[in-house]
């Protein structure tokens, strides 16, 4: 085992959450996210033993594999039918009591919020929210740190006026 | 305010419910051993016998060569403590024997009293504030951003200067074993980061010991296949559906809980939060590290069991701890806020309910479940209200280790 490189078990603890998340705020539905991590992880567990430290953080390596099975995931599925299920899975006011449930709808639905944005803006709050720095995020997505900044921020300002515009 | 304060402003606070959004974002529960199990699984079967084989060999090679004099020397030291215990009247805790202190002999001078398991460890909590189940973000750009502030406006009074804090060994392969077989259920195999892999007439089973981060009990996990039948009870609800499945498979609990069933998805999800009983104050939830409640969950599709996970079966050792008083308790609550100065201004978090729970503390071949005080509160943002979690630990620093 490379010294530099952690137990399969730990990245699967530390980053199995943020996966599901990432690719949660993707795709709209937690059936698909679920379908999408699991492939994430059967093939990162396959492809382990090649994973170089020195050339990514397991981080950075993970996000990569989400962002290729996202990416095949729409491809298989078509933008249309993408479309059509997150809008089925746009979240209902459900009639919970407890403030806890309250909290998990308002964040779904900011999810599905992140869903709808362009596939470079939804990309870049998604991989910045999971943790990533702007240089990581710029890697993936093929561009530069500050140009992955500038994107950010454009993905933060549609969405905060896609919010506003639902609360009219 | 000018327009693009206004906007700085706004934006951060979307970056916040952002943050929360993703940290709070979670599978459903079970979906990560189910996908554990999966990844296992799918490994060739020459790959497993050589892990197998390998990890062996490395627990062969792990055993050190002790000298037989570090041996006698081990042993006289054990010996003259045991005397010296038992001249003093300390209660040793003996393995799975459930002995307790009276509170009412713990010595009035506190920096001298301490528990009979010594000084217990201190726990680590997940981030305070966040809502719920989740490890602290390593954004750390945004979570600077939404440093809270805290404020306690409620009423926390504690009677009592000391709680039991519960210890047990961690669990072996031969104890995952003897709960399969009181099962009937069979060994299969035993997977990375498992005791062991089971399987039943109408389910599989796994069995796990604590996971040291985020701290998790010894758990077990029952699959169902196909075969599991619905349960069969005209008009029950999916409590009694649960109760009547965990009977039939003798795994009702054995300790106090209360039971509350989440109809409003699809699996339908009955838990068993576990409780202790702190003597003086009454029954104290067990919670997580995010302070969201543990024990027992049964899930049911159809009428139909799913999946069922639970804390393993232990004895537990017991013994008397002192505690902080509620004013300190508030204090170490509340030095959880953020900075005063600089960066962007804290969020406001009132808290205003404080109760006695208990933790997990992972501590290798002992774990213990220590007393901690469990502080909600609530949060304002774009005028929603949200629910806010602070946990402090109870068990007094001076029998703490750092």
């Amino acid at each position: 085992m490379d010294a530099d490189r952690p137990p399969f078990e730990d990245l699967y603890r530390d980053y199995m959450g943020r996966i599901y998340a990432f690719v949660r705020a993707q795709v709209g539905s937690s059936s698909d996210a679920e379908d999408i991590t699991a492939q994430v992880f059967m093939n990162a567990y396959q492809a382990y033993a090649r994973f170089e430290a020195r050339n990514a953080t397991p981080s950075a390596w993970l996000f990569r594999i989400a962002r290729n099975a996202t990416l095949d995931h729409f491809r298989a599925q078509g933008r249309r039918d993408r479309l059509r299920r997150t809008i089925e899975h746009q979240p209902v006011a459900e009639d919970d009591p407890a403030g806890q449930a309250e909290e998990r709808i308002q964040y779904r639905a900011l999810l599905a919020r992140v869903a709808q944005l362009p596939e470079r803006q939804r990309e870049a709050i998604s991989l910045r929210h999971s943790g990533l720095s702007f240089d990581e995020v710029g890697k993936l997505i093929g561009c530069s740190e500050d140009a992955a900044k500038m994107l950010y921020h454009r993905a933060l300002k549609a969405l905060k006026e896609a919010v506003q515009k639902e609360a009219l | 305010m000018n327009v693009n304060g206004e906007e700085d402003l706004e934006l951060q606070a979307l970056q916040r419910q952002l943050d929360d959004a993703f940290e709070t974002t979670r599978p459903r529960p079970g979906f990560d051993d189910e996908l554990w199990l999966r990844m296992q699984g799918s490994r060739p079967a020459p790959r497993r016998l050589r892990d197998a084989w390998a990890g062996l060999v490395q627990g062969i090679r792990a055993v050190p060569v002790v000298p037989a004099s570090a041996v006698a020397a081990v042993l006289v030291v054990a010996l003259l403590l045991v005397m010296v215990g038992r001249t003093l009247h300390l209660n040793t805790g003996g393995s799975g024997a459930g002995t307790a202190l009276n509170p009412a002999q713990a010595p009035a001078d506190r920096s001298l009293y301490a528990g009979s398991f010594g000084r217990v460890p201190t726990p680590a909590f997940a981030a305070p504030g966040l809502p719920s189940g989740s490890l602290p973000s390593s954004n750390q750009g945004s979570a600077a951003a939404a440093a809270p502030r805290y404020t306690w406006t409620g009423t926390f009074t504690l009677n009592i200067a000391t709680a039991p804090v519960f210890r047990y060994h961690e669990p072996s392969t031969n104890a995952a074993d003897q709960f399969a077989t009181a099962l009937g259920a069979v060994l299969q195999e035993r997977p990375s980061g498992f005791l062991g892999s089971y399987t039943a007439a109408d389910y599989s089973l796994k069995v796990r010991g604590t996971v040291q981060s985020p701290p998790s009990s010894p758990a077990y996990f029952i699959f169902s296949s196909t075969a599991m039948p619905a349960v069969d009870a005209a008009g029950a609800g999916p409590i009694d559906q649960a109760n009547v499945f965990l009977a039939q498979h003798s795994l009702t609990p054995q300790w106090s809980y209360t039971v509350e069933a989440d109809t409003s998805s699809d699996p339908v999800q009955v838990h068993y939060d576990r409780q202790f009983d702190v003597p003086g104050y009454g029954p104290a939830y067990l919670v997580r590290s995010d302070g969201a409640r543990d024990g027992l969950q049964v899930s049911l599709s159809a009428n139909r069991p799913v999946l069922a996970s639970g804390l393993l079966p232990m004895g537990l050792d017991v013994a008397d701890y002192r505690l902080v008083s509620a004013e300190e308790a508030i204090r170490a609550a509340l030095a959880a806020s953020g900075p005063a100065a600089g960066g962007p201004s804290p969020t406001p978090i009132n808290l205003s309910q404080a109760e006695v729970v208990y933790v997990l503390v992972p501590a290798g071949d002992h774990s213990f479940y220590e007393p901690a005080i469990l502080f909600t509160g609530t949060i304002t943002q774009n005028g929603q209200t949200q629910m806010r979690r602070v946990l402090v630990p109870a068990v007094d620093p001076s029998q703490r280790t750092p």
